[in-house]
């Protein structure tokens, strides 16, 4: 049921390559196509790659505790740029210091992010998470067109 | 991101030569005109300012003396984004959790000199009472804001930034009164760069090792140190070793003569042990047979590099045996880290705490020392036959010259470098954990590795993958980034539950 377009990378001045280049050998490993951008990758980069890959998913990775500056903006990036539906995940160790993780991911999806995701998430999470909420698009653009 | 700096101006080719006099002064003046407070840095007047510091404040005395007294000094990292919670930071760090050697970490955005970013998030972090950056912004507060966190506590001071963009940083760090200054050419080309080339990392840090080298004629010795954790994920000791061997040559041709190593502990305590043995002895090796006789390499041992447990009391127990591998290594100075490891960046009271545990370790392991047991001398001479081949090698493709042997080796893949961010790296060597929990290669990519020496290294992983009955594939190497960090139920169930 995949075969979905998919863009990932370290967002900002942000070089922890390690996780997300496990996390893109996982995903490409499910089915899914992966346009891996690598460490210090700029917002802008994010967008232009699934501009021009038609990809259906961006998922943003962060570690330095920066992510909250870098992150910023970033929905209305997409939907400037036109991509208005895309899915947009996020996840690392998003903020400066130990906060209580309710509070972090609230920050993150009121910015725009369909999920936010803590440190130590398994691959096969955000596996399962992409394959359901693309299932759910599916079902949604299926009763669209009775 | 770096694609965006300038271009390095210089036309003159690359070699390991020392920077000309001259040449020097010009590079200087441009570089210094980057920012506004580049105008703050009088070389004179910061050079009278370290004369008068007392030597107890100097870190290069303070490493000499550890290594004639056969101490392990404790130093944390620390930055946050404003002057006053860094002042903060640092008092705590130096009163509660007794630290010999104070830091002050560099935010990421000062790290890749982008000064207007670091600016907008100093005054948000301003805005919102706490720190927004994952460091302390040291350009923008300039030379004399940044002598206030020198004048603060009455211990010596280094930056740590890791940056392969560090001609800035460097200027306004030293000229503040940090007698340390933590980076150096290959290391952090490697692991904090994507784009960046060798060479030009090289550039870079030439002129760091020429700025400290300017310092020194003038009558000031800094502590200049190799950051040799590299990516931080299972770096094999014999890859750390060969870049701190070249980046000493690379320093010392600029006339530095201090010169920190640094190695990441693979948590196999005679794997660490062997390598800080090996490293200090290598590096002295091949520093006298290019004519360096007095260069003063002290080792500092780093805590686990990769990543850490989320469960606070597993993390409790890899600070604590961090300590007991510098001690029982030998190492001068430990840099620690706390059971906050794991989600990001420690308050200083955690820091604080990590650094008490460590020290009571490095206390308790202060006269145990490994000299003579068989494994251990085993281990330095399956060390030492890794490195010499690959060095070597190195120097051969430069025709004798450290900086273009180094390039070339790069693009040979003769030096490869595990999970780098930088395309210019091949990227091919994968170590994974063995059966006995030593690092070993699974993967030596195009490295020139003496082939039995690679038997021995597979022979090992073989019989883990036996062990756990799985294939000897990727997916080991893969396993062994997370073994650390696994829960302890995974990592060590009970005997008794079946």
């Amino acid at each position: 049921m995949t075969g979905e377009t998919l863009i990932t990378g370290v967002i900002g001045s942000d070089t922890h390559i390690v996780g997300n280049r496990i996390l893109s050998m996982a995903l490409e490993k499910a089915g899914f196509s992966v346009i891996a951008l690598g460490a210090l990758t700029p917002a802008d980069d994010f967008i232009k790659a699934a501009i021009e890959t038609d990809a259906d998913a961006i998922l943003v990775s962060s570690l330095y505790g920066q992510g909250e500056l870098d992150c910023q903006g970033f929905r209305d990036l997409c939907i400037e740029a036109g991509l208005n539906e895309i899915l947009l995940y996020v996840g690392g160790n998003l903020v400066v210091g130990k906060h209580p993780w309710p509070g972090v991911e609230r920050r993150f999806l009121d910015m725009g992010f369909d999920r936010a995701f803590p440190p130590a998430t398994r691959t096969d999470d955000v596996v399962e998470a992409l394959t359901r909420d693309f299932e759910a698009r599916r079902g949604r653009a299926g009763k669209a067109e009775p | 991101m770096d694609t965006t700096l300038p271009p390095d101006r210089s036309t003159t080719p690359l070699s390991a030569a020392q920077i000309p006099e001259d040449e020097f002064r010009v590079m200087r003046r441009e570089n210094l005109a980057r920012w506004p407070t580049g105008a703050e840095v009088d070389i004179d007047e910061a050079v009278a300012f370290h004369k008068s510091m007392p030597p107890h404040k100097q870190l290069a005395w303070v490493m000499r003396q550890a290594v004639a007294q056969k101490k392990c000094l404790t130093q944390p990292r620390g930055g946050v984004a404003t002057i006053e919670m860094q002042k903060d930071l640092m008092r705590v760090l130096d009163q509660d959790g007794l630290a010999d050697i104070l830091p002050t970490t560099t935010d990421s955005y000062t790290r890749n000199e982008q000064f207007s970013a670091a600016q907008k998030g100093l005054e948000e972090s301003q805005k919102a009472g706490r720190s927004m950056l994952n460091g302390y912004p040291m350009v923008n507060y300039g030379v004399r804001r940044s002598r206030e966190l020198i004048e603060c506590v009455d211990k010596p001071a280094i930056v740590l930034s890791g940056t392969a963009h560090p001609k800035l940083t460097a200027e306004i760090g030293l000229a503040a009164g940090f007698s340390g200054y933590l980076g150096s050419a290959i290391a952090y080309t490697v692991s904090y760069t994507k784009d960046l080339s060798i060479e030009l990392g090289i550039r870079n840090h030439q002129y760091l090792d020429r700025l400290a080298a300017l310092y020194a004629e003038k009558g000031v010795e800094l502590h200049r140190r190799h950051p040799g954790f590299l990516t931080g994920t299972n770096i094999p000791p014999s890859i750390a070793i060969v870049t701190c061997v070249l980046d000493a040559l690379l320093a010392a041709n600029q006339g530095v003569r201090h010169y920190g190593l640094e190695l990441g502990q693979t948590l196999h305590m005679v794997q660490d042990a062997a390598a800080i043995q090996v490293c200090r002895e290598l590096c002295q090796e091949y520093l006298v047979a290019q004519g360096f006789n007095n260069v003063f390499t002290p080792v500092t041992s780093l805590h686990w590099m990769g990543a850490w447990p989320q469960d606070e009391a597993q993390c409790a127990a890899l600070v604590c045996y961090g300590g007991t591998l510098a001690a029982v290594g030998g190492a001068a100075n430990v840099t620690t880290k706390s059971t906050h490891e794991a989600i990001g960046i420690p308050t200083a009271k955690v820091n604080a705490e990590g650094l008490r545990m460590t020290r009571m370790a490095v206390y308790l392991a202060r006269h145990i020392r490994l000299d003579g047991f068989d494994e251990f001398e085993r281990e330095k001479e399956l060390i030492r036959r890794e490195v010499r081949p690959i060095v070597n090698k190195t120097l051969e493709m430069g025709d004798g010259d450290v900086a273009i042997g180094a390039v070339r080796a790069f693009e040979a893949g003769v030096i490869d470098i595990p999970w780098s961010p930088n395309r210019h790296v091949r990227g091919k060597v994968m170590p994974a954990r063995d059966a006995d929990g030593y690092l070993r290669y699974f993967e030596k990519g195009d490295m020139p590795i003496p082939d039995d020496v690679m038997d021995f290294h597979t022979e090992s992983l073989r019989r883990r993958a036996e062990q756990e009955n799985v294939p000897l594939s990727l997916d080991l190497a893969v396993q062994s980034v997370f073994d650390i960090a696994e829960p302890l139920k995974r990592l060590q169930p009970s005997p008794l539950v079946v």
